[in-house]
């Protein structure tokens, strides 16, 4: 079976970020491979180890990120490839589930896996708009992936509980982080990553973005908050009087 | 008159807060744009929530009745919505940010040649009919001011973002006729392993009680559990005591779990990290309980408590007991 | 593939990286596995990095249209501090601005993740690249071991075998005392707690306020109230559109006053002279970490053994001789040197300790251990209670008499020289430090 799997570099959101004269500023060498993928990923490399087959990564980003490649590389992907546009293009999910969708036909994937959304966005919308434009059936937000012959279970997390959905292949599927903990490369998975196929393309042209981004802000602060000291017995009368009459919350 | 029309979930056979707070919103746009406020609902007996959503202002509500809306299943959600939208015709469409509606909203935008700005804080359509929105971005630290043109919008709004508000208007059913062919489905719904039954389901609570790595052990639970009882609280958790096994998935408040805004949220041994406080950071007040002066909850909290929770929670409860009692 | 390395060097900070720079550029085979996320990404250090070998790595360096450093120190200060007052002897010259620079202010988290990619590229033209790796996010637990001399690693379950092995692992130097080339145990009095916060400033105000062009900065070291009484000294790193701004903080007699490094950092930085440079950043780093005092009685026992090599912070080469904080151009400097010695031991077919007896004259002859050698006497005077409280007191002091003009009759400098000096010190102590400093700087 063929897994392929999208992949996103993205900013390391842990990492010191400002956002200045609307723009946000942050060390643009401090990139990683989005969480969710990297659970995608682990997800793929677990089902071809139980079931046989390959797992593709596909990425769409500046040159810069074929390091990001290398890593799921490292991690057990087979090959890569990577679908190169200049640094900077404006890319929302619209256009990139369509660069991905052109690359994506007679590809002859199986399962396409992705992150239920990118870390740094949050938008969750290319998983979705990429299994739509190629027709497929898909689920998203899954917590658990097996397979049961050509069929792929997936448990994904819904409103009031999780729901065991049954895909038939091919089929799309976005992964959430909490489905497994994604392996760390060894030394011989990086060693091997190197001479891995990676396959580079060139994006002739990116369509144009439906949403522009027009500014950052920060986020509008919290009145600051009041630290209630004392005893415990003291410190609960005084949060419920102050829930009560203050805030009239209880 | 172009029409905003806005989508409501229904979840144990009623719409769900989130949605009403939508509704309310897409009522003051249409307002404001002169446009018609108009309701889509996708259940069982559709048509049967017409009254209550008029009293927001639906002044159309368009009824898609199908058995496949017990249970959620993204193949037919989207058939129902492109059907509504088809009839509709509006220049934006109001989501509430549920879990369903994240399931379709990416599909649904190619299906009907839509722009879509997920999960927004604010939102408002511009003179030209263009959306313009506010959405936290970077794990919830910033937010970006997006901007979408094309007809329609597709915008799906953060529970706790506005205020539910009637506003009555005589609501008129518009039965959307669909049909769907069990048979044409390509995936099937085995099971719903619900693991919160009759509970109030977190993301529309009032009142949230949320367990974190303080919670040590199952007296640790009790205590949150006895809280959330005489709150009238959901429990929620952080991800490391729902990692642990202690609390459900469908507990997990956070980047990857529920986005929660009750009117009090109580973080119990909750330290508070970035990605927690991406779902909670919207709550009207913050109780936070925690033995760690320097723990980040504290930076949100309305009302912080640095002691230890075995210790905080009895005559924490005590004394909300005694309250309750007396008013 | 033979798996078979050259050579494998653990630690992928300055030490490392410019081992592995030397052995791209002579196409030695190497493994580099640093056990961050990459490069940089466990450093805390924004110092600055001095001399010139940097230039010797990356050639024209400072042509790099994205470069990892942040300025050039075209401006140095040394202050003394007392609770209110701060005099300050500053310097600024256009020869500082000549390149190669002979000081960069770095944030070690960019710099080392750039002098990474700058090992990458360097590997990628080399005769063997396919056959050298950078592994991050690895953590070697042993180094392996055969009939007394370094075989390989291994990390996990994993095992890699080389001619020998370059440990360039820092100041946590777990594999340098496994390996029996230092003693378990390293007195408090060797150690220092560095902690520091970056305060990020629009780059205009930054370069106003701090006098500085485009690409120059300024480093600024405190002696005094800096550090509230504790052994140690403050310092003040210009970055890009940041300052870095931390104390370096003797661990045992931190210990013996008590107090936290945090609670120490921001009297320092409540400081009215400190508080004004600072107004209107915004923290958005904060860290702490143990580093080395430069006390050679605390150095590795050798810094080679059979198939061994140790370079950088690991081998304890850290000076703190009150004109500058060095360690990053001595890991520098130790790692090419280390890297050196290897590329002949290669040519030679020969790793036993005796070859590799050549590193440890290497870094003999070269300034890195004729300084700290030199300087030992300059770290001892600095460790004297006295220069951290009395001394500058008295200049404090004395600056304050000297420079404040009141309708009072002015007195002459030796005067308030004599009478501060009465006020804080015997004459005879002053005499004796004066002479010890004098001798040792």
């Amino acid at each position: 079976m063929k897994f392929c799997v999208c992949i996103k570099q993205v900013p390391d959101v842990t990492a010191p970020i400002q956002v200045r004269d609307g723009a946000l500023v942050m060390d643009a060498g401090r990139v990683v491979l989005n969480a969710y993928d990297a659970s995608a990923v682990e997800a793929a490399l677990v089902l071809t180890e139980q079931h046989g087959g390959e797992v593709e990564v596909v990425l769409v980003g500046p040159e810069r990120a074929t390091e990001t490649i290398r890593k799921a590389l490292a991690m057990g992907a087979h090959r890569g490839t990577h679908l190169v546009v200049d640094e900077g293009t404006p890319l929302d999910s619209h256009a990139v589930s369509a660069l991905l969708a052109r690359h994506f036909e007679g590809a002859g994937c199986d399962v396409i896996l992705t992150g239920k959304q990118a870390q740094d966005t949050d938008a969750g919308l290319a998983g979705g708009m990429l299994a739509e434009r190629l027709g497929l059936p898909y689920a998203t937000n899954a917590v658990g992936l097996a397979l049961e012959g050509d069929t792929v279970v997936v448990t994904r997390q819904g409103d009031t509980g999780q729901e065991v959905i049954a895909l038939p292949t091919p089929c799309l599927v976005t992964c959430s982080n909490d489905m497994n903990d994604p392996r760390i490369p060894n030394l011989r998975g990086v060693m091997q990553a190197k001479s891995k196929p990676l396959a580079s393309e060139r994006v002739a042209e990116v369509p144009a973005p439906r949403v522009r981004v027009l500014g950052y802000e920060p986020l509008p602060q919290r009145a600051p908050g009041v630290r209630l000291d004392g005893e415990p017995a003291e410190q609960a009368a005084e949060v419920v009087r102050r829930l009560a009459e203050e805030a009239r919350v209880i | 008159m172009p029409t905003i029309l806005s989508y409501v979930a229904v979840q144990n056979g009623k719409p769900t807060r989130s949605s009403l707070e939508a509704l309310s919103r897409a009522r003051e746009v249409a307002r404001a744009r002169g446009a018609d406020l108009a309701a889509a609902v996708l259940a069982p007996d559709a048509a049967a929530h017409a009254d209550e959503l008029g009293r927001y202002g639906a002044a159309t509500v368009y009824a898609v009745s199908d058995p496949i809306f017990r249970s959620h299943l993204n193949t037919p959600v989207l058939a129902g919505l492109e059907a509504v939208i088809a009839r509709a015709q509006p220049e934006a469409v109001v989501f509430p940010s549920t879990e369903g509606v994240k399931d379709v909203l990416g599909a649904l935008a190619v299906r009907t040649a839509a722009a879509v700005l997920p999960d927004v804080a604010r939102f408002e359509v511009a003179g030209d009919g263009a959306v313009e929105a506010l959405r936290p971005v970077m794990a919830a630290k910033f937010l970006a001011r997006v901007r979408a043109e094309g007809k329609p919008v597709l915008v799906s709004v953060r529970a706790g973002s506005y205020e539910a508000s009637e506003a009555p208007a005589e609501a008129r059913v518009e039965a959307v006729p669909f049909a769907f062919d069990e048979g044409s489905l390509r995936q099937t719904l085995r099971e719903v392993v619900s693991s919160a039954a009759g509970a109030v389901d977190l993301s529309d609570a009032r009142v949230v009680v949320a367990a974190g790595r303080g919670v040590k052990d199952a007296e640790g639970k009790r205590l949150v559990e006895e809280l959330a009882g005489v709150l009238g609280a959901a429990i929620g958790a952080s991800r490391a005591v729902v990692e642990s096994g202690m609390f459900p998935a469908t507990a997990q408040i956070g980047q990857t779990g529920k986005v929660v805004s009750p009117d009090l949220y109580v973080g119990v041994g909750i330290s508070g990290a970035i990605q927690h406080v991406a779902g909670m950071a919207n709550s009207r007040v913050i109780v936070a309980v925690n033995q760690n002066p320097d723990a980040p909850i504290f930076d949100v909290a309305t009302y912080g408590i640095v002691g230890d929770l075995y210790k905080v929670l009895p005559p924490l409860i005590e004394a909300i007991k005694q309250r309750k009692g007396t008013s | 593939m033979d798996e078979r390395f050259d050579c494998i060097i653990v630690g992928g900070g300055i030490a490392g990286l410019s081992a592995a720079m030397a052995l791209a550029r002579a196409d030695a085979r190497f493994l580099l596995i640093e056990r961050g996320e990459w490069s940089g990404a466990k450093n805390v250090s924004g110092g600055v990095l001095w001399g010139t070998d940097l230039a010797r790595l990356v050639p024209n360096y400072w042509e790099d249209p994205e470069p990892g450093w942040e300025r050039y120190v075209g401006r140095r200060r040394l202050t003394f501090m007392d609770e209110r007052s701060a005099f300050s002897l500053d310097f600024a010259s256009a020869h500082f601005a000549e390149t190669p620079y002979t000081g960069l202010t770095v944030l070690r988290s960019r710099f080392d993740r750039w002098l990474a990619g700058k090992v990458e590229e360097a590997v990628a033209q080399s005769a063997v690249a396919d056959a050298s790796f950078l592994a991050q996010n690895i953590l070697v637990e042993e180094v392996l071991m055969e009939d007394g001399r370094a075989v390989g690693i291994r990390a996990g379950e994993e095992r890699f075998f080389a001619d020998c092995v370059i440990l360039a692992e820092g100041v946590n130097n777990l594999l340098t005392r496994q390996a029996g080339l230092q003693t378990a145990y390293v007195p408090a009095e060797g150690l220092a707690v560095g902690v520091k916060e970056v305060i990020r400033f629009d780059r205009k105000v930054l370069e106003d306020r701090f006098q500085l062009s485009e690409k120059s900065g300024m480093s600024n070291e405190f002696v005094g109230f800096a550090t509230g009484g504790v052994e140690g000294g403050g310092f003040l790193y210009t970055n890009r559109d940041s300052v870095s701004v931390g104390l370096v903080l003797g661990m045992a007699d931190l210990r013996a006053k008590g107090g936290t490094p945090y609670d120490l950092l921001n009297q320092f930085k409540a400081h009215p002279v400190v508080a004004d440079q600072l107004r209107g950043g915004e923290v958005v780093e904060y860290s702490a970490k143990v580093v080395s005092t430069g006390d050679m009685r605390v150095m590795p026992k050798e810094v080679y053994a059979d198939g061994l090599l140790v370079a950088g912070e690991a081998a304890n080469l850290v000076l703190n001789a009150g004109r500058a904080i060095q360690g990053m151009d001595y890991a520098m400097r130790s790692g090419l040197l280390a890297a050196e010695t290897v590329i002949e031991a290669k040519r030679a077919g020969d790793f036993s300790a005796g070859f590799l007896r050549n590193y440890r004259t290497a870094l003999e002859n070269s300034y890195v251990m004729q300084d700290l050698r030199g300087f030992q006497g300059a770290v001892a005077v600095l460790h004297d209670p006295a220069m951290f409280t009395s001394v500058p007191r008295l200049v404090c002091d004395f600056g304050r008499a000297f420079f404040t003009v009141d309708n009072r009759p002015t007195r002459k400098a030796y005067q308030i020289l004599r009478d501060v000096r009465k006020a804080h010190m015997s004459y005879w102590d002053l005499v004796k430090l004066g002479a010890r400093a004098a001798r040792s700087l």
